[in-house]
Protein backbone atom coordinates (compact mmCIF):
# COMPACT_ATOMS: atom_id res chain seq x y z
CA UNK A 1 0.00 0.00 0.00
CA UNK A 2 1.39 3.50 -0.84
CA UNK A 3 1.36 6.14 1.71
CA UNK A 4 1.77 9.91 1.64
CA UNK A 5 1.35 11.77 4.25
CA UNK A 6 1.46 15.65 4.83
CA UNK A 7 1.20 17.75 8.24
CA UNK A 8 1.52 21.77 6.89
CA UNK A 9 -0.40 25.06 6.66
CA UNK A 10 -0.72 24.25 2.81
CA UNK A 11 -4.20 25.02 1.39
CA UNK A 12 -5.88 22.19 0.85
CA UNK A 13 -8.47 21.34 -2.28
CA UNK A 14 -10.83 18.34 -2.42
CA UNK A 15 -12.32 16.62 -5.20
CA UNK A 16 -8.95 16.15 -6.86
CA UNK A 17 -8.50 14.57 -10.35
CA UNK A 18 -10.43 10.88 -9.66
CA UNK A 19 -8.31 8.44 -11.83
CA UNK A 20 -6.44 5.44 -10.55
CA UNK A 21 -3.59 2.64 -11.60
CA UNK A 22 -5.83 0.46 -13.31
CA UNK A 23 -5.81 -2.28 -10.17
CA UNK A 24 -7.92 -0.26 -8.24
CA UNK A 25 -11.91 0.06 -8.49
CA UNK A 26 -12.69 2.72 -5.87
CA UNK A 27 -11.34 6.30 -4.86
CA UNK A 28 -12.55 8.00 -1.93
CA UNK A 29 -12.00 11.45 -1.18
CA UNK A 30 -12.98 12.55 2.07
CA UNK A 31 -12.54 16.20 3.15
CA UNK A 32 -13.10 17.47 6.69
CA UNK A 33 -13.93 21.00 6.80
CA UNK A 34 -14.16 23.52 9.69
CA UNK A 35 -17.88 24.66 10.53
CA UNK A 36 -19.01 27.95 11.76
CA UNK A 37 -20.22 26.38 14.88
CA UNK A 38 -18.45 24.95 17.98
CA UNK A 39 -19.82 23.63 20.95
CA UNK A 40 -22.68 25.59 20.26
CA UNK A 41 -21.01 29.14 19.48
CA UNK A 42 -20.67 30.79 16.24
CA UNK A 43 -16.63 30.68 15.08
CA UNK A 44 -14.52 31.98 12.27
CA UNK A 45 -11.87 29.61 12.07
CA UNK A 46 -10.32 27.08 14.14
CA UNK A 47 -6.58 26.63 14.82
CA UNK A 48 -4.76 23.48 14.53
CA UNK A 49 -1.23 22.49 15.83
CA UNK A 50 0.62 19.34 15.58
CA UNK A 51 3.80 17.61 16.99
CA UNK A 52 4.10 17.28 13.23
CA UNK A 53 7.34 14.87 12.89
CA UNK A 54 5.33 12.45 15.72
CA UNK A 55 1.48 13.35 13.66
CA UNK A 56 3.16 12.31 10.37
CA UNK A 57 4.79 8.98 12.04
CA UNK A 58 1.87 8.06 14.13
CA UNK A 59 -0.31 8.53 11.05
CA UNK A 60 1.54 6.31 9.12
CA UNK A 61 1.53 3.54 11.68
CA UNK A 62 -1.97 3.93 11.96
CA UNK A 63 -2.76 2.73 8.54
CA UNK A 64 -0.36 -0.27 8.27
CA UNK A 65 -2.13 -1.53 11.02
CA UNK A 66 -5.46 -0.69 9.35
CA UNK A 67 -3.87 -2.21 6.11
CA UNK A 68 -4.15 -5.69 7.76
CA UNK A 69 -7.78 -5.24 7.84
CA UNK A 70 -8.59 -3.19 4.94
CA UNK A 71 -5.93 -3.81 2.20
CA UNK A 72 -5.95 -0.74 0.00
CA UNK A 73 -3.95 0.74 -2.99
CA UNK A 74 -3.37 3.71 -1.52
CA UNK A 75 -3.62 6.10 1.11
CA UNK A 76 -2.63 9.99 1.03
CA UNK A 77 -3.32 12.26 4.24
CA UNK A 78 -3.17 15.65 4.14
CA UNK A 79 -3.70 17.82 7.53
CA UNK A 80 -3.21 21.59 7.77
CA UNK A 81 -2.15 23.37 10.74
CA UNK A 82 -2.48 27.12 11.62
CA UNK A 83 -5.25 28.94 10.93
CA UNK A 84 -8.13 27.27 8.85
CA UNK A 85 -11.13 29.46 8.29
CA UNK A 86 -14.81 28.59 8.20
CA UNK A 87 -15.35 26.37 5.12
CA UNK A 88 -12.11 25.35 4.33
CA UNK A 89 -10.12 21.88 4.57
CA UNK A 90 -8.55 20.89 7.57
CA UNK A 91 -7.88 17.20 6.36
CA UNK A 92 -8.21 15.45 2.83
CA UNK A 93 -7.88 12.04 2.83
CA UNK A 94 -7.35 9.86 -0.32
CA UNK A 95 -7.68 6.15 -0.75
CA UNK A 96 -7.37 3.61 -3.39
CA UNK A 97 -8.58 0.20 -3.50
CA UNK A 98 -10.00 -2.73 -5.35
CA UNK A 99 -13.30 -2.15 -3.85
CA UNK A 100 -15.53 -0.14 -2.00
CA UNK A 101 -16.01 -2.07 0.96
CA UNK A 102 -12.07 -1.94 1.90
CA UNK A 103 -11.80 1.86 0.68
CA UNK A 104 -14.64 3.04 3.16
CA UNK A 105 -13.78 0.80 6.16
CA UNK A 106 -10.14 2.30 5.58
CA UNK A 107 -11.58 5.71 5.64
CA UNK A 108 -13.96 5.89 9.14
CA UNK A 109 -11.64 3.63 10.78
CA UNK A 110 -8.60 5.73 9.96
CA UNK A 111 -10.48 8.37 10.96
CA UNK A 112 -11.57 7.26 14.48
CA UNK A 113 -8.06 6.20 15.17
CA UNK A 114 -6.74 9.39 14.15
CA UNK A 115 -9.50 11.62 16.70
CA UNK A 116 -7.91 9.50 19.17
CA UNK A 117 -4.13 8.77 18.32
CA UNK A 118 -2.83 11.58 15.93
CA UNK A 119 -1.00 14.41 17.95
CA UNK A 120 -3.05 17.24 16.35
CA UNK A 121 -4.63 19.80 18.47
CA UNK A 122 -7.78 22.16 17.33
CA UNK A 123 -8.52 25.30 19.60
CA UNK A 124 -10.28 28.57 18.42
CA UNK A 125 -8.71 30.85 16.35
CA UNK B 1 8.08 19.26 25.18
CA UNK B 2 4.74 20.51 25.64
CA UNK B 3 1.34 20.76 23.47
CA UNK B 4 -1.94 22.68 23.67
CA UNK B 5 -3.42 23.37 26.95
CA UNK B 6 -0.05 22.04 29.15
CA UNK B 7 2.20 25.05 27.56
CA UNK B 8 -0.14 26.88 29.49
CA UNK B 9 0.67 24.91 32.57
CA UNK B 10 3.96 24.55 32.56
CA UNK B 11 4.98 27.96 31.20
CA UNK B 12 7.22 26.34 28.48
CA UNK B 13 6.98 24.92 24.95
CA UNK B 14 10.29 23.45 25.12
CA UNK B 15 12.73 22.77 28.30
CA UNK B 16 15.02 20.64 29.52
CA UNK B 17 15.16 18.10 32.41
CA UNK B 18 18.04 16.02 34.38
CA UNK B 19 16.46 12.28 34.14
CA UNK B 20 18.06 9.45 33.02
CA UNK B 21 16.98 6.28 33.29
CA UNK B 22 13.80 6.94 34.92
CA UNK B 23 10.66 4.89 34.61
CA UNK B 24 7.09 7.23 33.73
CA UNK B 25 6.33 7.45 37.35
CA UNK B 26 9.81 8.70 38.28
CA UNK B 27 9.59 11.42 35.60
CA UNK B 28 6.24 12.49 36.23
CA UNK B 29 7.13 13.26 39.49
CA UNK B 30 9.75 15.12 38.49
CA UNK B 31 7.63 16.71 36.34
CA UNK B 32 5.07 17.69 38.64
CA UNK B 33 7.59 18.96 41.21
CA UNK B 34 8.60 21.55 38.56
CA UNK B 35 5.45 22.27 37.25
CA UNK B 36 3.06 21.36 39.66
CA UNK B 37 -0.07 22.47 37.58
CA UNK B 38 0.50 19.73 35.22
CA UNK B 39 -0.60 17.40 38.31
CA UNK B 40 -4.05 17.76 36.91
CA UNK B 41 -4.13 16.97 33.93
CA UNK B 42 -1.70 13.55 34.67
CA UNK B 43 -4.53 11.17 34.14
CA UNK B 44 -5.23 12.62 30.71
CA UNK B 45 -1.73 13.20 29.44
CA UNK B 46 -0.23 10.34 27.52
CA UNK B 47 3.91 10.70 27.24
CA UNK B 48 5.84 9.96 23.91
CA UNK B 49 9.18 9.55 23.98
CA UNK B 50 11.44 9.67 20.44
CA UNK B 51 8.32 10.27 18.58
CA UNK B 52 6.41 7.31 19.89
CA UNK B 53 4.13 6.66 22.55
CA UNK B 54 5.97 5.53 25.51
CA UNK B 55 5.13 1.90 26.71
CA UNK B 56 4.32 1.23 30.35
CA UNK B 57 8.00 0.17 31.03
CA UNK B 58 9.44 2.73 28.99
CA UNK B 59 12.84 3.64 30.37
CA UNK B 60 13.67 7.61 29.90
CA UNK B 61 17.56 8.90 29.33
CA UNK B 62 18.87 12.19 29.22
CA UNK B 63 18.83 12.33 25.40
CA UNK B 64 15.69 11.59 24.75
CA UNK B 65 12.60 13.72 23.59
CA UNK B 66 9.92 13.89 25.65
CA UNK B 67 6.58 14.98 24.53
CA UNK B 68 3.41 15.48 27.14
CA UNK B 69 0.50 14.72 24.48
CA UNK B 70 -2.52 16.03 25.85
CA UNK B 71 -6.08 14.24 24.32
CA UNK B 72 -6.28 15.14 20.79
CA UNK B 73 -8.60 16.26 18.43
CA UNK B 74 -7.71 16.66 15.14
CA UNK B 75 -9.88 16.17 11.84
Amino acid sequence: MRIEVEVSDRLLCAAGAIGSDGVSGAVVEFAGVVRAEEHGRAIEALYYEAYEEMARSQTEKILRELERRFPCQAVRVLHRTGRVPVGEVAILVRIEAKHRAEAFGMLSAFMDRLKQDVPIWKSLA
Amino acid sequence: MFFAQLREAAGAVVAEIDADAVDAGQLWTMLEERWPRLAAQRDTVRLARNGAYALEDEIFRNSDEVALIPPVSGG
